[in-house]
Order: structure tokens, then C-alpha cells, then sequence
């Protein structure tokens, strides 16, 4: 414990230095926190607006606007696999919504709430009115509403093709999040755009399913394909593929930037501990010359580095939940905001790396200590 | 002496490759348990040399010591410092104190390396160390912070806090007035006396060296003289044939 004390010692004595060192680590690890969670929460983000609320894997018939059948043997394949979270069955119209003189296109989904639920949450994104898709209802999405001035219980003049002309009852109004989707997007129970499309029971303009991990449906599209013929199976992957490329070349040049923090950080630490233990070499050669072994003088400089390691990581580690906490404040009333999550695996791992550093830093001197003679300094004065 | 416990034999000690200095040339004694004895010489004749073959901080380059009954030749790095620790307490020329630390902690440093935790009767002993040097009321003062005279007595009493059968001191008083000289050297007379403790002593001062029980001259590198002090009476005429060197002038004594 005597090497411990004596480090402990040393830094205290030389304020300023150890301030700085440890200052340096917390601010790269501060910095790895942040950006690492940053880049993490933003990816998440982008990746739960672009598919959170649309299907990973699409099937459709191999015509456009031809129906595809969701036979039982069919749903034996999709239902059936492991991996899958969500089937909705859905069926498309287009629709021309009319008041007074205006004409508005809505893009009408129709299925079982209970369905389209699952991928849309339409129950918790219902704003106004009843989360309900029984014959004859509709539900619509907020900007739309406000525009058209339309409430929940009002009736909605659908003109749906040719001179077929429903009116259906506002049941309830949602948000999904996005402007677009809130102004253009209905949706109504299955039996409407069954009729309207003169489909079977059995077909349906696409069936959206959702996985458990996005990123497992190409290979879930690709099983399927082989199984299921005269269907065309879509990931979003696929469709996806720009934003994914995005997405990695951010990642990498994320991870570019982590790399030479550290490196930076590592020089920092070691540059600092190699002028402590010059500082020190007349204080370790008087401590050899009073008996302290070599193996105990080099652990003086392993237990600076580990003090300091320490300190800085956990000052840094706290720095940068701070700077997340304040990120998020700061942007909470932005549109575009969105939630940086504090990635606990990016944080276990800033640690790690900075006390890996810490110590790695420390050979140099510590090897140095091992090897000083104490009669250079006795001698020598 | 079978039981001494220095036994050096033909210690050389030569400096540098290319241009070589015989620093020490052949020096061989035998220092009994519980000698005070003197070294002497002229400036750059080879004393911090001795010394330093002595406590093992430096190796020679010929010759045999045997310390305690234990050859030294050939000991690992490791060895060499657990046998200064344990055997040896050392005053450097220069004090080598640790400046950030405490006169206190100074003071027990040997003991800390030792892994003995301060209990009764090593505080008692610091306690009285420090009294007997006129150290008292500076235990919490940072070494740094002390007279060149006060760091020389701190360092004196941090040779003796391990309780060494060996005490090495390289010109022990040179920073200090007639009175604290008198005061340390009474100190090693009396370690000397209740624990038997042997000191070789590294002086320009005659009127120390001729208080020792004997004394050796180096001079060149090379023992010259080895003379011993009639018992209880050590005078400084006995002695006066062997000093080369002296601080004080031995004719205004005589
Ligand atoms: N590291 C060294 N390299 C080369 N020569 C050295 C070294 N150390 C000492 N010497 C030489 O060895 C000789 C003896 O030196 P030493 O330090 O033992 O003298 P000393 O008797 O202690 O002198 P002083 O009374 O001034 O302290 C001197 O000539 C000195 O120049
Ligand atoms: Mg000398």
C-alpha cells in the first residue's frame, strides 16, 4: 500500500498537472460518451421513423395493382416464422375527399384495427376521438383535420372512383408523427376497399409484416421467396438503401472520430506521466536507495495512472451524461428533436478504453522507474 | 573477526571506459559489532565511494564485502534492496529528504518500506529521535521547508528509525553548528551503547573522528590508515599522524 500512498502523494503535490491530466481524460471520455450515444440514439431514431410504423417485409402480387392472395398456406409460412412480430393484411384505395368545393386525395389503408395496430399504433396515436374502425367509420390524421376543419363524429364524403360515393363518420383522429402522413393518410375497417376493389376475402392489396430485428429482413425476405411463389417479397432494406449507406459512412467516421480522441487522450496521459516520472526520478532513487524494491517504485506510476485513469473516466462518464442532459433539454421544444438516449454498452466501454489508456500510458515510465539505479541520484545530489 | 560485521577484501572500484579513474584500489577491513569508526581522507580520495560499495548502492568493480555473514556478491537488484532496508541505515552527503512529504513521514519512510506500521514503541522512538536531534514541533512541516541543518538531522534520525546494525553516514554534520554536532554524535554513542548499533562515519571533521573508537584514511583510492583510539580516552594526538584533513587546526588543540 506504501506505492499507492506515495502516488497518491505525488499527485496531490503537483495539483495543477494532475488537474490537467485528469481533465484530459474526462473530457475525451466525455466526448466518447456523447458523440458515441449521440450517433447511436440519432441512428435509432432516423431507423424507427424511416420503418417504426411501416412494414420490414412487404407482400404483394408480381403485378402492380394486382391483388395477392393471403391463402391459409401462405399464412402458414409468415405466421409461422419465428422472427416475425406484426402480420397486417391491408387493402389501398385512393380516395378523393370533397367539401364544399374542396377536393382532397386521401391514400385510405383499410384492415382490422386490431391489424394495424400493431404496425401503426393507431390506439396510442389517437389524439382526438375513439381509436375505431367499425363499418361505415374512418379515421384521419391531425393536419389534415385542422386544415378541413374536420372533428371527430363528422361525416366525410368520399369519392371513390367513377361516381361511387360514400359517407363515412369520423370516429377518431390520430398523429402519426409526420406531416405528410397526418394530411394524406385514413384509415377504415377491411370491408370498404374490399368492395371497392371488387377483391375475394382472401386478397388483399399488400400484407405488411414486421420482425423483431429490422435488420434481420432481408434474410426473412429472402427465406420466404424460396417458399412462397407467384409473390414478391420487399424489405425495407432494401428500399432503404441510401439512408443505409448514409447510416454506415456516418458510423464509420464516427468511430473515426472516437479513434483519435483516444489517441489523443493516450498521448496526452502518457506525455504527462512520462514528465511526472522524470519530475520523480530524484524521489525514486532516494526511495530505492532506502530499500524500496524496484517492482514497488514502478507500481508508484501504475497506481498514478489508475488514480487518474479513474477519476478522469469517472468525471468523464458523468461530463457526458451532463452534456446529454443537456442536449436533450436544450432541443426538447425543436420539432426535429429526438431522445439521446445514454447507450450503457457505449459507456462500459468509454471506461474501459479510458483505464486501458490510463494504464497503457504508464509503461513508458513505469518501465523507466524499474530500471533508474538509485546511486545516479545519490551520487549526484 | 569471524563474527565481523563489515568484511571487505580488495575492493576496487574504477570509474569510467576510456578515461578510468581508480576511484578505490584495493581496500580490504573488517568492521566489528558495535564499532563507531571514522573514515578520512582528502576531497575526492574515494569516501562517498567506500560508502556507496558499502550500502549497496553501487557495485565494485573488484573485491568481496560481506555484510552480516552474507556475501553481497552477485545479490539480485532486488536482494541488494531489502538487505539496505534491513541492514542498513544510510546518511547521504546531500540529505535526500522526499519533499512532498512530511519531516514526520520522512522520518518513517525506512519503517513504511520495511511494512512496519507505526505502533507505541515506534512512535515513542520517532518521538525521541526527533527531541534528541531538536526536531520537536516540526513533525507536520513539509520537508522542503526546513533549514539545510534541520533536513541534515531529519535525515540522520531517518538512518536510525529502522533500528540497523549498520549506520553509514556521509558527512553527517557538515551542515551543522559545534552544538547539534555535539548533540548527534552523542546520539550515536548512545544508539551505539542501547542497541549495539555500528557506525562508520564519513568526516572532515577531526574533532568527530578523533571521538570514534578508530579510524581510516583513504587517500588516492587506497586505505592508508587504520588507527584505533586507546579506549575511553580518545585523543586527538593519537590520531593526529593519520589526518590529512581537518576542518578545525589540530595545533591550536595540542
Ligand atoms: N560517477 C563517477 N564517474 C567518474 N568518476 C567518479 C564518479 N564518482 C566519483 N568519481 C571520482 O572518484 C574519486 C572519488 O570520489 P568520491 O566521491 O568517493 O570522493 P570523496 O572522498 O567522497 O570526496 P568529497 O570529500 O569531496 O565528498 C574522485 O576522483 C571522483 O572524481
Ligand atoms: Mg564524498
Amino acid at each position: 500500500m506504501l506505492p499507492l500512498k506515495i502516488a497518491a502523494r505525488f499527485l496531490r503535490t503537483s495539483p495543477v498537472q494532475s488537474g490537467l491530466i485528469i481533465a484530459g481524460i474526462a473530457v475525451g471520455i466525455a466526448v466518447q460518451v456523447f458523440v458515441g450515444s449521440l450517433i447511436t440514439s440519432l441512428q435509432a431514431s432516423l431507423i424507427e421513423r424511416t420503418i417504426g410504423s411501416s412494414p420490414h417485409v412487404s407482400l404483394r402480387a408480381l403485378k402492380d395493382g394486382d391483388p395477392v392472395t393471403f391463402s391459409s398456406a401462405v399464412a402458414r409460412v409468415v405466421r409461422g416464422d419465428s422472427r416475425v412480430t406484426a402480420v397486417v393484411p391491408e387493402r389501398d384505395i385512393s380516395a378523393l375527399f370533397s367539401k364544399g368545393t374542396d377536393k382532397v386525395p386521401l391514400s385510405i389503408t383499410g384492415g382490422d384495427l386490431a391489424d394495424l395496430n400493431t404496425i401503426y399504433r393507431l390506439r396510442q396515436r389517437t389524439v382526438e376521438g375513439e381509436p375505431s374502425l367499425r363499418p361505415g367509420e374512418i379515421m384521419v390524421g391531425v393536419d389534415f383535420a385542422r386544415k378541413y376543419g374536420v372533428k371527430r363524429g363528422d361525416p366525410a364524403n368520399l369519392v371513390l372512383g367513377g361516381n361511387d360515393v360514400r359517407t363515412l363518420t369520423v370516429s377518431g383522429i390520430f398523429d402519426l408523427g409526420s406531416a405528410a402522413a397526418n394530411e394524406r393518410t385514413a384509415f377504415t375497417g377491411p370491408e370498404l376497399p374490399r368492395q371497392a376493389l371488387g377483391y375475394r376475402p382472401d386478397q388483399y392489396s399488400l400484407v405488411a409484416v414486421q420482425v423483431a430485428d429490422p435488420f434481420t429482413s432481408t434474410a426473412v425476405a429472402t427465406a420466404w421467396r424460396a417458399r412462397l411463389s407467384g409473390i414478391k417479397v420487399t424489405d425495407w432494406q432494401v428500399d432503404n438503401k441510401d439512408l443505409l449507406a448514409a447510416l454506415n459512412s456516418q458510423s464509420a467516421s464516427s468511430y473515426m472520430i472516437q479513434v483519435f480522441v483516444l489517441v489523443a487522450v493516450a498521448l496526452g496521459i502518457a506525455s504527462t506521466l512520462a514528465i511526472s516520472a522524470v519530475q520523480k526520478t530524484r524521489q525514486i532513487g532516494i526511495l530505492k536507495a532506502l530499500g524500496m524494491a524496484d517492482g514497488s517504485t514502478a507500481a508508484i506510476f501504475l497506481w498514478q495512472a489508475s488514480i487518474l485513469g479513474v477519476a478522469g473516466t469517472a468525471l468523464g462518464v458523468g461530463l457526458g451524461l451532463a452534456l446529454i442532459a443537456g442536449f436533450t433539454f436544450g432541443t426538447a421544444s425543436s420539432p426535429s428533436a429526438f431522445p439521446i438516449v445514454a447507450q450503457p454498452v457505449f459507456v462500459g466501454i468509454s471506461a474501459a478504453v479510458g483505464m486501458l489508456v490510463a494504464l497503457l500510458s504508464s509503461i513508458i515510465p513505469t518501465r523507466k522507474t524499474a530500471r533508474l539505479d538509485p546511486i545516479e541520484v545519490i551520487q549526484n545530489g | 573477526m569471524a563474527d565481523a560485521l563489515v568484511l571487505a577484501e580488495g575492493l576496487t572500484k574504477v570509474y569510467g571506459t576510456l578515461e578510468q579513474t581508480r576511484a578505490l584500489d584495493d581496500v580490504s577491513f573488517e568492521i566489528g559489532r558495535g564499532e563507531i569508526a571514522a573514515v578520512i581522507g582528502r576531497s575526492g580520495s574515494g569516501k562517498s565511494t567506500l560508502l556507496n560499495l558499502l550500502g549497496l548502492l553501487d557495485t565494485a568493480t573488484e573485491g568481496r564485502l560481506v555484510l552480516d555473514g552474507r556475501a553481497t556478491d552477485g545479490a539480485s537488484s532486488r536482494d541488494r534492496a531489502s538487505l539496505r532496508n534491513e541492514l542498513l541505515g544510510f546518511v547521504f552527503q546531500f540529505h535526500h529528504l522526499l519533499p512532498e512529504f512530511t519531516v514526520w513521514e520522512n522520518l518513517l519512510m525506512p519503517t513504511a518500506i520495511a511494512g512496519k506500521t507505526v505502533d507505541a514503541a515506534l512512535r515513542e522512538l520517532a518521538e525521541e529521535t526527533m527531541v534528541v536531534l531538536g526536531l520537536e514541533g516540526l513533525g507536520g512541516k513539509n520537508a522542503n521547508d526546513l533549514s539545510g541543518g534541520q533536513k541534515q538531522r531529519v535525515a540522520i534520525g531517518r538512518a536510525l528509525m529502522n533500528r540497523p546494525p549498520l549506520v553509514l553516514a556521509d558527512e553527517p554534520t557538515g551542515n551543522l553548528d559545534t552544538e547539534n554536532t555535539d548533540a548527534v554524535y552523542r546520539l550515536f554513542r548512545r544508539i551505539n551503547a542501547d542497541w549495539g548499533t555500528t557506525f562508520l562515519i564519513v568526516t572532515h571533521d577531526q574533532e568527530i573522528a578523533s571521538m570514534t573508537d578508530r579510524i581510516l584514511e583513504i587517500r588516492d583510492g587506497k586505505l592508508v590508515a587504520d588507527v584505533r583510539n586507546p579506549v575511553g580516552a580518545p585523543s586527538v594526538a593519537a590520531v593526529a599522524a593519520g589526518l590529512t584533513t581537518s576542518r578545525s587546526s589540530s595545533a591550536a588543540r595540542s
